[in-house]
Order: C-alpha cells, then sequence, then structure tokens
C-alpha cells in the first residue's frame, strides 16, 4: 500500500513542471470566454464538461462565427478522436477497475496523462502502482486546468505573451518523446510523425493529427520488415 | 447562440468526448483479445502520438490562423532534446528549452 501512496504522489510531482504550460492555456481558455460575454457559471460548466483546452478553443470561436449547433458538436468530438487511442492503450489498466475509480479516471485522462504514463519506466512497473500515478497525474492535472481557467476569468490572460510560457507544452511532450525512444524502430516513428505532424498542420479538425500517428505508426509496423526482407533476398 | 443552446452544446460535446475516452475502457471484456492483438501497435504510439502533438508547437510561432516557422523555437528544442537524452525527468528539459528561448529572444 505504501508503495501505492507513493506512486500518487510521484505522479503529482512528475505533473507538476507541465503546469507552466497548462496555466497560461487556460488562463488564454477563461479569458476568451469572458471576452465574448459568456458568464463565469458558463465558463467554468463548460470547461469541466469538455476537459479539452483545444477542442474548447475551437468550440470559441465557431461559437463566435455563428456555426451551426450540430458542426460545433462535431468538430469537437474529432479533434478529441485522439483519445480513442488512449482508451485502447489504458484499457487493460483501468477496464478492470470498479465503476467508481474507473469512470472519473477515464473522464480525466488527457495529452499528459497518456505522455506521462507511457514512459518507459512507467510501463515497467506493477499495474497496481500505474493504476496510482494515473490517478496522481490525472487529478493534478485537472485541478491545475480547472484553476487556471478561473484565474483567467477573474484576471484576464495577464502573462506577458511575450514570454512564450505556452511553448513549454510541446518543450514538455518532446522531452517525453526523446525519454520513449529506446530503439530504432521507435526512432523511425517518431520521425515519420513529426514530419506528418508538420506536413498536414494546415489541414482542419486536427486531422493532421491522426494522419501523422497512422502514417508513423504504419511505417515503424511494415517498413523494418520491408528492409529486412530485402537485405535477405540480396544477401 | 442563447444560454440555453449552449448549456445544450456542453453538454452535447462533453458527453461525446466522455464517451470516446470511455469507448475501449468499457469494452475492455470484450475487446480483450483485439487490445492483446494490437499490443504490437500500441507499443509504438507513445512515440507516435508525443511527436505528432509536439512538433507542430514547436516548428511553427501560432499568432492565431497565421502559421510561421520559428527557428530560435527549433534551436530551444534541440536544447530540450539535448538535456532530455541526460534526465529522466521532464522539468530541466523544459526550463533548459524555454532559457535557451528567452536568451535567443533577448539577444539574438
Amino acid at each position: 500500500m505504501a508503495s501505492h501512496k507513493q506512486a500518487f504522489w510521484f505522479g503529482v510531482r512528475d505533473l507538476l513542471p507541465l503546469v507552466s504550460g497548462v496555466l497560461p492555456f487556460g488562463l488564454i481558455a477563461g479569458a476568451t470566454g469572458v471576452s465574448m460575454g459568456m458568464t463565469p457559471e458558463m465558463i467554468m460548466g463548460m470547461t469541466v464538461l469538455f476537459f479539452a483546452g483545444s477542442a474548447q478553443l475551437a468550440a470559441y470561436s465557431l461559437i463566435q462565427d455563428n456555426a451551426p449547433f450540430i458542426i460545433i458538436v462535431l468538430t469537437v468530438l474529432v479533434i478529441n478522436f485522439r483519445f480513442v487511442i488512449y482508451s485502447a492503450s489504458f484499457a487493460p489498466l483501468l477496464g478492470p477497475l470498479k465503476k467508481r475509480y474507473r469512470l472519473p479516471l477515464t473522464f480525466m485522462l488527457s495529452d499528459q496523462v497518456y505522455g506521462l504514463c507511457s514512459m518507459p519506466e512507467q510501463q515497467a512497473k506493477s499495474n497496481g502502482e500505474r493504476v496510482f500515478y494515473l490517478a496522481g497525474v490525472a487529478i493534478s492535472m485537472a485541478l491545475s486546468w480547472f484553476i487556471s481557467v478561473a484565474l483567467g476569468v477573474a484576471l484576464g490572460a495577464s502573462i506577458p505573451a511575450s514570454w512564450s510560457l505556452e511553448f513549454t507544452i510541446p518543450l514538455a511532450f518532446l522531452a517525453m518523446l526523446v525519454t520513449t525512444i529506446t530503439n530504432r524502430r521507435l526512432f523511425l516513428v517518431a520521425c515519420i510523425s513529426a514530419l506528418c505532424a508538420i506536413t498536414f498542420q494546415l489541414l482542419p479538425y486536427n486531422i493532421g493529427f491522426i494522419a501523422a500517428v497512422v502514417a508513423g505508426v504504419s511505417c515503424g509496423l511494415l517498413l523494418p520488415n520491408l528492409l529486412q526482407k530485402r537485405v535477405g533476398k540480396h544477401g | 447562440m442563447d444560454n440555453l443552446s449552449l448549456w445544450l452544446l456542453f453538454f452535447a460535446a462533453g458527453l461525446g468526448t466522455f464517451l470516446i475516452r470511455l469507448s475501449f475502457i468499457q469494452l475492455h471484456a470484450s475487446s480483450a483479445a483485439l487490445i492483446e492483438r494490437s499490443k504490437p501497435i500500441l507499443a509504438l504510439l507513445p512515440p507516435g502520438i508525443l511527436a505528432a502533438l509536439c512538433m507542430p508547437g514547436i516548428v511553427f510561432t501560432r499568432p492565431t490562423n497565421e502559421y510561421q516557422i520559428d527557428p530560435l523555437q527549433i534551436v530551444a528544442a534541440l536544447v530540450t532534446i539535448l538535456i532530455a537524452k541526460y534526465s529522466s525527468s521532464v522539468f530541466w528539459p523544459v526550463v533548459g528549452g524555454m532559457l535557451c528561448l528567452w536568451l535567443l529572444r533577448a539577444y539574438g
């Protein structure tokens, strides 16, 4: 049990540096809502119900453009489609849990949770420890997100934009990326996915993200085998 | 849009998002075999996902809708990669990358 409690706090500790990126993003999400004339209750309600920052910002701009109801909902769902992959990745871990643990933890799955919990160090641990670590990351992530948005509602986006604090978000994922690359096949996956993500950046609805992941993983599955066959033929 | 439709919108989008998150986790028992067979794919996902999450934000600046390549951000990212190779936490690579970005912006 002691190791479980410890795993929880390790999760909280590992999330803390990521707050530097969550905070400015949350401030923007809160302040944008205020600038659109939404009441604080509505902004916080939206924040809790969505629990997905990029989808929330996309919804704001569609609401401003007077887009039809169904288009906004569909856009949000397409942007959040990546959570299907997280769901499949964490299914063996969270699926067997009791409902009262499974549903809240599922609700709090996010990019940050996926990144930290899929690092090699975590994957080597026991399932019990992994669940508690995930809970530590997820709960502290949720709290820092809600508090950041609330601060944005109360204070506006008061961190100077020139500090570029939101740049800590891609940097943090980049650091996690470096840690997950433990062999050449994984390096290949990362390179292909990175190239596609940059190339398809301008596609709408986060399609570039899904395309990049699919391309990277397919190449990682197929290319090494193809190359091996070719070397085998010549050799 | 009036307030009632906004609330309806938030509930619909929130519920849909939750169901996406729940999909495989809820169907765990019946999808266990499928997930077991997809193990080779799932093992390749972390670098694929993390690369796709971070690369656009590193290569491009994002003033609203105009995407421009930012060389300083790319240099800062290289510093982060270098530190991440020797540090197991996320903290120091991020600190190093941000310091590099601020220095380059101030003196570059």
